[in-house]
């Protein structure tokens, strides 16, 4: 794979700009504002951090000592070591059966943590250093779901475990597709995998915002009403607008597929970007959607400049993943002699 | 530690900070047969680093016939971070996996549970701290990119 710059999309909207921009008397440091005095939010980012979203059940406050969050550092890096020692030349394979891993490593194990980069730091917002990313409600944990999405989770569950789930890629999950991460894409939440970086490219009409995981640009539009309901793109359909020195951008028009958190097709996320320094931008999101949580939430999460460029993540490319998945099940049902 | 359960590992702990699973790329349970336990030993003959997986080639030998293996690893994106590239591990490199290989016993094909050197040493040093990403807010970063690893294996 090559290192590649960001694509194409990038390009299209930059080109829009130019024309457009007049210069401006500006108060702030010009570095940190667009010719048109705005304030400037391109460049690499990373929303990698080791902060939850949610705070765990025993940790009360949302600031976090000191101590307590180097000693939560501290954890990761000693399980990365541990993790880097070697192992038994000699060893076997693993145990017939399984090896009794869970999740996504399904029973089979994964790969070497050494692919991994989940962060290694406790989220710093405005000085405090935070045991989670939810700000709001106040214990920091998302609100409980309404009973009509416990039954669409429950429905969801039942058709992802049901018998056909193999039969056609449409059926497979949007990740296993390469159509979107599987980690958030709206709001910016990190996946606590890897990857966890995003390119901002602003100009006086469109803000795009390029992750890294699955290599998905995301155009804002500044200005201007949503689209008609019945369009509905992957990350959802976003317009913003500035406040003063922040960006506030509203998406809208989510499709059914999507399912961050639970969430339902009528998921509305409200994100506030707002410039703290040379080297951050304070990204506050909330989310609302009354026919999956009880409540609204809200979190922050501090962006990070980063000294180097995004890798494309060409997902399609090398996803032998999928045909494995399917062919696997196509010799599972000639083995059960149950070919449908 | 030896490396069992890695990504389960991780997968516990990610339930634990965030109180649900996750869901990865794919669904190494629906890829893998856990009946199929595989240990395999030979020479690396191809690195594809591509997404939304690496998958490296080796050749092994069984009842006397050479087969070629291939092993799913994570994304290359976050060792080239680290100025780790596929010319990294050299072709003819001696490695050791052990995994589980593909539901299609047809596909000589395995996830790389745990992939090292003949001796035992991880095919790469896991790095969040000096090497990935480099954001410029950490003083003890420096300025410059960490040179490539070479771990040079046998």
């Amino acid at each position: 794979m090559r290192n590649i710059l960001v694509g194409l999309a990038i390009a299209s909207v930059a080109a829009t700009s130019l024309a457009a921009q007049a210069p401006k008397t500006i108060a702030k440091p010009a570095a940190l504002r667009t010719s048109d005095g705005k304030p400037d939010l391109q460049g690499v980012w990373t929303n990698a951090t080791i902060t939850p979203l949610e705070r765990p059940q025993n940790i009360k406050d949302l600031v976090l000592t000191e101590e307590a969050a180097a000693r939560m550092e501290k954890a990761v890096t000693d399980r990365r070591d541990r993790l880097n020692e070697p192992s038994d030349p000699n060893r076997t394979a693993p145990p017939q059966g399984g090896d009794g891993s869970t999740g996504a490593a399904g029973n089979v194990g994964g790969y070497n943590n050494f692919w991994l980069d989940p962060g290694e730091r406790v989220a710093i917002v405005d000085g405090q250093r935070r045991s989670s990313l939810i700000i709001d409600p106040p214990d920091g944990r998302i609100p409980a779901l309404t009973q009509e999405a416990r039954t669409r989770q429950q429905a969801r569950a039942k058709l992802a475990m049901g018998r056909g789930q193999y039969d056609h890629p449409e059926y497979r999950p949007l990740a296993e597709r390469c159509l979107l991460s599987f980690g958030p894409t709206t709001p910016l939440v990190p996946n606590y995998f890897y990857n966890n970086n995003l390119q901002i490219v602003q100009t006086p009409d469109h803000v795009m915002i390029l992750m890294e995981m699955v290599h998905d640009a995301r155009v804002v539009r500044i200005g201007g009403t949503h689209l008609p309901k019945h369009i509905r793109p992957w990350m959802g359909d976003s317009i913003g607008h500035w406040e003063g020195d922040t960006l506030v951008v509203d998406t809208t028009n989510f499709p059914p597929q999507q399912n961050f958190r639970g969430a339902s097709e009528n998921l509305h996320v409200v994100e506030r970007f707002r410039r703290a320094d040379d080297k951050t931008i304070n990204y506050r999101f909330t989310v609302d959607d009354p026919t999956t949580f009880t409540a609204p939430f809200t979190g922050e999460i501090p962006f990070r400049a980063m000294e180097e460029l995004i890798y494309e993540y060409a997902c399609h490319e090398g996803n032998y993943a999928l045909g494995n998945v399917l062919s696997g099940a196509r010799n599972e049902e000639k083995r059960l002699g149950s070919k449908q | 530690m030896t490396t069992r359960n890695i990504l389960a590992g991780l997968l516990l702990a990610a339930v634990f900070v965030t109180g649900r699973s996750v869901i990865a790329h794919h669904a190494f349970g629906a890829e893998f047969d856990p009946n199929a336990p595989i240990r395999l030993q030979g020479k690396v003959v191809r690195l594809e680093w591509v997404n939304p997986h690496t998958w490296i080639h080796i050749e092994t030998v069984k009842d006397g016939k050479p087969e070629i293996w291939m092993v799913e690893g994570g994304t290359p994106n976050t060792l080239l971070r680290r100025g780790i590239t596929r010319d990294t591990v050299a072709v003819g490199t001696e490695v050791i996996v052990d995994g589980y290989q593909t539901k299609d016993h047809s596909l000589k094909r395995a996830n790389g549970r745990d992939v090292t050197f003949a001796d035992g040493r991880k095919l790469f040093m896991g790095s969040s701290g000096t090497g990935a990403p480099r954001d410029g807010s950490d003083p003890i970063e420096g300025g410059t990119k960490p040179a490539p690893k070479k771990p040079g294996g046998k």
